[in-house]
């Protein structure tokens, strides 16, 4: 697992690039990138290069989620493969997280 | 053991180079013992408080290589750094102290800078080394008392799940988890009334942390059942109970089934869970059972979803659902497990009594099983409508007296009462008081709940059962039923019960009355066998356990007789 941010001053938006598999393993490193940045901000998660998400990402991603107030917060989720997407519409979470 | 002064042990069979080292370690703190050859060495050699080995190469009796295997056995595992003394100068012989486990050479003639040097050395050598086996022991101590944890975990979760009725012929079920205790859980529960609760699990997570809510949620799921509680307000509850105690990552992906026999139809609310697949004997592909809810334990009750699917079953048709580990795991090319691995089964082309097997050998084939990144749970349900008919009351035959009881209550519910609640556990509740009752709860709430769905469905709602009578009926007539219900502005259904008992028995009245404007009483069928449709069971049933059924006014009030003894 591979982790980068970019935060866009201007635009107030965290740019979250994830690589490879999206598990635990990748719990604290997650924490770590979007709690360096205001909870007010929009966050982007890049999906395009994750393999594979398990339940404790999807724990992970509501972590962020309250983090980002709940439904006040601004969520998206670009570019899931079929299966990530596949595993996310299961969970029925396209409910709580913009999937593009 | 000081790792300032070390307890050096030197042998060597030249006195003067051994007086001289020994000159030397002394005078730089150390304690040191000799020997004059190998052997001498090897007998005072002791792993407990010897802490470096000074060994000449060349010795009698027993030579330094020797010597320097023989101690290393001896070590048990301990590391106890060996230094050769030698005027050798010669590779390969240099070589061969480190391949029979030398930590280093001291060369001759003897150097103080040196050896002083040498000296620090291994003492930050030995410092690391026991930081390390302080912190081996450390984790290990630790890891045991986690596998205790996990067992006392897996003991209470056993004690809380010993009313699980898996051992019933109806259903198998096979279950592969890599921890000792993991997150997944399936739950079985006799209704009062006759069929089943089941319930397939999945906790975020594995291990202990995943089983956390395993508790609370096998607590709810027993208990709501056997009180007679609704699948529609027991799901709620679990989801309200897991969001207010779990943390905001942890939740639950869940299947909940409710069989019901009396309408033969399976209600299924899934959360997360890949499609559960229904087997009609009728159709070939099975009917897959979608997830249209978030798993249980994320949103709070006011954004919790109820959305469930119906399907009308008969006897032989079986039902199949699995926990999404089949998905999470990595085959043994260690590609992931894809759904179209499953298409035999999604496409209806494996044989209905070998979907469990079949499911197994293909996950085994795979290599699945045993490289399982999440655990993974099947459930298979052969149904039939005498799934929990005849069970034994879970109430202990202790043979006590009863008492004797005579009262009477009456209760009215009106439209939003009708909507909202459900009055049924709590006045099977009520009803149970009476000692001499409680072996036949399961009849009573039958006879309340055939009563209650009666005066609400066809009387207040005026829904006709002939609905239920086509392939799609009872989906439509459930979904008419929501709608109506949802609706509700006028109506009431008013319940009375009395009961007299003494000590060898007694008499239980009950009587409702609904709003709606009755019906042909004279229509009605009693007995059984002359019901031959699908859809109008429940009097008949009612008919069977009642000492006498009667109807009043214009059909809308009806009263049921029921005697026990003992």
């Amino acid at each position: 697992m591979i982790m980068q941010t970019q935060y866009d001053e201007k635009k107030h938006v965290l740019t979250i690039q994830i690589e490879g598999r999206f598990d635990f393993s990748c719990h604290k490193a997650f924490k770590d990138a979007y709690s360096s940045v205001d909870s007010n901000c929009k966050f982007e998660l890049d999906m395009t290069k994750v393999t594979y998400v398990d339940s404790s990402a999807l724990g992970m991603l509501l972590l962020l989620r309250d983090y980002a107030g709940g439904d006040q917060g601004e969520i998206v989720l670009n570019n899931c493969n079929d299966a990530v997407e596949k595993i996310l519409r299961i969970a029925n979470f396209d409910r709580l997280f913009s999937l593009h | 053991m000081s790792l300032v002064s070390l307890n050096i042990l030197i042998a060597d069979d030249n006195p003067s180079d051994r007086l001289l080292l020994k000159a030397m370690l002394s005078g730089l703190g150390h304690n040191v013992d000799v020997a004059e050859d190998g052997l001498e060495a090897i007998e005072k050699f002791d792993p407990e408080s010897t802490q470096l080995v000074c060994l000449d190469v060349v010795m009698p009796e027993c030579d330094g290589l020797e010597a320097a295997i023989k101690i290393q056995e001896m070590s048990r595992g301990r590391f106890i750094p060996i230094v050769f003394l030698s005027g050798l100068s010669d590779t390969s012989s240099l070589v061969n102290c480190l391949k029979v486990g030398g930590s280093d050479f001291i060369s001759k003639p003897y150097n103080l800078v040196l050896i002083a040097a040498k000296l620090d050395a291994i003492i930050r050598i030995l410092t690391l080394q026991k930081r390390l086996e302080a912190q081996r022991d450390k984790l290990s101590s630790y890891n045991e008392q986690l596998i205790h944890e996990q067992e006392v975990a897996k003991v209470v979760y056993e004690n809380i799940t010993h009313s699980n009725c898996l051992s019933d012929p109806c259903l198998n079920t096979f279950f592969y988890g890599h921890h000792l205790f993991n997150g997944d859980v399936i739950l079985a529960a006799y209704k009062p009334n006759g069929g089943m609760h089941l319930l397939i699990g999945d906790f975020t997570g594995h291990g202990l942390s995943a089983a956390i809510g395993a508790l609370p949620l096998a607590d709810i799921f027993f208990e709501w059942t056997r009180k007679g509680f609704l699948m529609r307000q027991i799901v709620p509850e679990i989801n309200r109970r897991l969001k207010a105690i779990l943390p905001a990552d942890m939740f639950c992906s869940a299947l909940f089934v409710d069989i019901n026999i009396t309408d033969k139809t399976l209600e299924v609310w899934n959360g997360g869970l890949p499609d559960a697949l229904f087997f009609s004997q009728r159709q070939k592909k099975p009917q897959p059972l979608v997830s249209h809810n978030l798993p249980l334990g994320i949103v709070s009750e006011s954004e919790f979803t109820y959305s469930t699917e119906i399907v009308g079953f008969e006897v032989g048709d079986s039902f199949l659902a699995w926990s999404d580990g089949i998905y999470e795991a990595i085959d043994s090319k260690g590609v992931m497990f894809s759904e179209c691995q499953l298409n035999p089964l999604i496409e209806g082309r494996v044989d209905s009594d070998n979907l469990l097997p079949w499911l197994r050998r293909k996950l085994e084939t795979e290599g699945v099983l045993d490289s399982a990144h999440d655990d993974i749970s099947c459930l298979k349900i052969d149904l039939s409508d005498a799934i929990g008919v005849e069970q034994e009351s879970s109430v202990s035959k202790i043979e006590e007296l009863d008492t004797p009881s005579d009262f009477s209550f009456e209760y009215t519910l009106n439209a939003e009462s009708l909507k909202n609640t459900d009055p049924l556990p709590y006045i099977l509740q009520i009803i149970m008081t009476v000692s001499g009752l409680k072996h036949y709860s399961g009849q009573v709430f039958m006879m309340l709940s055939e009563l209650y769905s009666n005066a609400l469905e066809h009387g207040v709602l005026q829904l006709n059962s002939k609905l239920k009578a086509t392939n799609d009926g009872f989906v439509l007539y459930y979904m008419e039923r929501e709608t109506r219900l949802s609706m509700l502005e006028s109506g009431y259904i008013r319940i009375k019960v009395s009961i007299s008992s003494n000590e060898v028995g007694g008499v239980l009245n009950i009587e409702l009355e609904d709003s709606g404007v009755g019906f042909d009483t004279s229509q009605i069928k009693l007995k059984l066998e002359d019901s031959d449709e699908l859809y109008n069971r429940g009097l008949p049933l009612l008919g069977q356990l009642c000492e006498s059924i009667d109807f009043s006014d214009k059909g809308n009030r009806v009263g049921v007789q029921y005697q026990w003894d003992k």
